[in-house]
């Protein structure tokens, strides 16, 4: 997956360009609007994160010339949450934008939905180690035995098993699990994780459902932790 | 800070001063004018008044003077009747220099003065004064004629009688000039004393503006003297010592409000630092260093929950309304956000009773959030019941009003008044608790306030109740 990152700030771009190379990704950065529209417009990428204030051209006026040759997913940083930056960017062509400043796995998750959107492969069954979700059925089991979920449980199951290995953070399962989009100081995404956690992971020994301190969850097999 | 100002008070700029008259001088300006428009009217009055009595007496005068020879023209019956009385004219202007008679007729013998025929057609007929010039065109005469038909003796005659104009217009002249000169004089009397007055009268407001200057030297619950001042004064002091108790509260708020923020920041700050000031004195393997930033994380999230929340606040305070808004049922949303604390609440061992419905105008994220501060705080200090009661209504037909219900130790009223400030936690105890930073409930005041709603707080039987008040969706057209 090659992602290209337009950013002046080089602390910014910098540690996205870390972070993304760790995550696998293969990342282009250009520090200014001219050689990023260059890059954007010339070259092929899977998404593009694109600031809105850039010396040069300013994150708009890229997206205008590169959405007048190609669909590139782009996601664009707005700096202030005011809203007129953010329905801006989405009329011109932006698929999703994040407000200035943002945690990397909230980045990180918005990429990874971007690019997935477009291969919509219906999977039916997922697997994580030996733990099996029937999304048809709505059962999950794990070595072979059956697990009784609620429903919400279920969804926030089939959430990370969708997208395991991947970290999730509270805000996000709320908003994916509950469609709760604010910032809530609950602990409601915590107790939830917990009692999945009691019904998946401890009458079986070897968890799956990790807690990433200051981050989120992810559900993955690990060899040893 | 806006109460740190120099001790100086503040001098209105001269620019100022000059575009803006002092008081007293407006009103010495205003009192002379009035003087000048009244001693003008009145003046013109009286010299109307004069200019009549004056013509009506001389219209007198002349008649009388007539009389006399009228009387001898008409009764008498001498041959030398013309002789007579043009001799006895001339005997009447030898005695008043100042008055004189003519005479006209088509029979010579009846004539007399100079002029007469002229005279008598510029006469008025009907017996009015009248003022005519003479020949020469130096002075002019006020006259008056009369028409005496022929009889057996004489033929028809035009007898004329004028006395010199000069005098009344002379009289009249005068009586203009000490007019304006009384008139201009009263009107500078009256501005002098208008000013006087006008400086003796604002006094009260000199002293105002002295006890102005005399509060805040030193910083504190000064107040302007309200005994001292006239009643005039007294709702301008009473507005201006209001103005101070509501800055005076906003500054004394700030300034806890900064303590707060300092504390509240504190706290994580210091625990980064401690924690990594020991993991940095020794070598450490990667577990613990692991730890160390996992931990760091966790606080640094902390503080972007708090600089997030405080900038929505700032936003709401800076008066940043709602938008987007849409008519959803309160009684729905209520249950999304029950349904949100299912297993939180189910963990409580606590249930939520929602009762009634009412449609209402907003910004969805923002009322969920709202809804989700106040059932979570409904969660956190339930104590006893391990119901939450919320009951939606409508209220005047324009609000619609949810009231959230839970079970509770008493709260002083002067807790409850500060439920809603931010960083105020009833239970000391339960700082930096970690879930709330205690800015949740002043979110919902701000959430409200965006909404042009509001949020109060009452306690009854062992329960708090927190009531959110939101306008009404109008109906659908």
């Amino acid at each position: 997956m090659k992602v290209l990152i337009i950013e002046d700030e080089r602390k910014i771009a910098d540690y996205l360009y870390q972070g993304l190379t760790e995550q696998g990704w293969t990342v282009d950065v250009a520090h200014d609007g001219i050689d990023g529209q260059h890059l954007a417009v010339h070259y092929d990428f899977d998404v593009i994160v694109l600031d809105v204030m850039l010396p040069g051209l300013n994150g708009f006026d890229i997206l205008r010339s590169l959405r007048a040759v190609k669909g590139t997913p782009v996601i664009m940083l707005t700096a202030r949450d005011g809203l007129d930056d953010r329905v801006r960017g989405l009329r011109e062509g932006a698929d999703d934008y994040l407000v200035k400043p943002f945690s990397f796995i909230e980045l990180q998750a918005r990429l990874q939905a971007l690019t997935r959107r477009g291969r919509a492969q219906e999977q039916t069954l997922l697997r994580v180690g030996d733990l099996a979700i029937d999304l048809i059925r709505r059962k999950v089991t794990r070595a072979g035995q059956r697990i009784d979920l609620t429903a919400k449980e279920f969804a926030l199951l089939e959430l990370l098993a969708r997208r395991q290995g991947e970290i999730l953070s509270k805000t996000a399962i709320a908003e994916l699990v509950w469609d709760m989009h604010f910032d809530s100081n609950t602990n409601v995404v915590e107790v939830a994780v917990k009692r999945l956690r009691a019904k998946v992971d401890l009458p079986f020994g070897t968890p799956l459902l990790h807690t990433i301190r200051g981050m989120g969850y992810t559900l993955e097999e690990r060899d040893a932790t | 800070m806006p109460l740190d100002g120099e001790p100086a008070p503040a001098r209105a700029d001269p620019d100022e001063a000059s575009r803006s008259w002092p008081i007293s001088a407006r009103l010495a300006l205003m009192f002379a004018a009035t003087a000048v428009a009244i001693f003008t009217l009145m003046g013109a009055a009286l010299y109307r008044v004069l200019d009549r009595e004056l013509d009506h007496y001389q219209s007198e005068q002349m008649q009388g003077r007539l009389a006399d020879l009228r009387y001898l023209l008409e009764h008498g019956r001498s041959p030398q009747l013309a002789s007579r009385a043009t001799a006895k004219m001339e005997d009447m202007e030898r005695s008043d220099p100042h008055t004189r008679y003519w005479l006209w007729s088509a029979d010579p013998r009846y004539r007399y003065g100079d002029d007469a025929e002229r005279l008598a057609r510029e006469v008025d007929p009907d017996g009015r004064i009248r003022v005519v010039p003479d020949a020469a065109g130096q002075e002019s005469y006020a006259m008056l004629g009369a028409q005496l038909p022929a009889n057996d003796v004489r033929p028809a005659v035009q007898l004329m009688i004028g006395m010199d104009a000069g005098a009344i217009a002379g009289t009249l002249r005068n009586f203009r000039t000490a007019l304006m000169a009384l008139t201009l004089a009263a009107a500078l009397l009256v501005a002098a004393l208008g000013y006087w007055i006008a400086v003796i009268g604002l006094k009260p407001l000199k002293q105002l503006s002295a006890e102005a200057q005399r509060i805040g030297r030193n910083r504190g619950g000064e107040r302007l003297r309200l005994p001292v001042l006239p009643a005039e004064l007294l709702d301008l002091a009473a507005s201006f010592n209001a103005a101070l108790d509501r800055l005076n509260t906003a500054y004394q708020q700030l300034e806890t409000f900064n303590a707060d923020v300092a504390h509240e920041l504190r706290t994580p700050v210091a625990n980064m630092i401690g924690q990594t000031q020991v993991v940095l004195s020794r070598s450490r393997g990667v577990p613990e260093l692991r730890e160390v930033l996992q931990s760091n994380l966790e606080e640094l999230e902390r503080l972007r929950g708090i600089v997030a929340d405080m900038l929505f606040l700032a936003r709401a305070e800076q008066g940043e309304r709602a938008h987007d808004l849409v008519a959803v049922s309160l009684a729905g949303e209520m249950g999304k956000i029950v349904d949100f604390f299912d297993m939180v609440l189910d963990d409580a061992g606590m249930r939520v009773q929602v009762q009634g419905d009412a449609q209402v105008r907003v910004q969805t994220p923002l009322l969920r959030r709202a809804l989700s501060n106040l059932l979570q705080n409904a969660i956190q200090h339930s104590l006893g019941s391990r119901l939450i009661s919320v009951r939606i209504s409508l209220r005047d037909g324009a609000m619609a009003e949810l009231a959230i219900s839970n079970a509770s130790d008493p709260i002083s009223s002067e807790q409850l008044r500060h439920l809603f400030d931010r960083f105020y936690r009833v239970d000391d105890a339960r700082h930096n608790s970690g879930e709330s930073h205690g800015l949740g409930l002043a979110i919902v005041k701000a959430i409200a306030a965006m909404h042009a709603g509001d949020v109060l707080v009452s306690q009854a039987n062992g329960l708090v109740t927190i009531t959110l008040r939101l306008p009404v969706a109008a109906s659908p057209p």
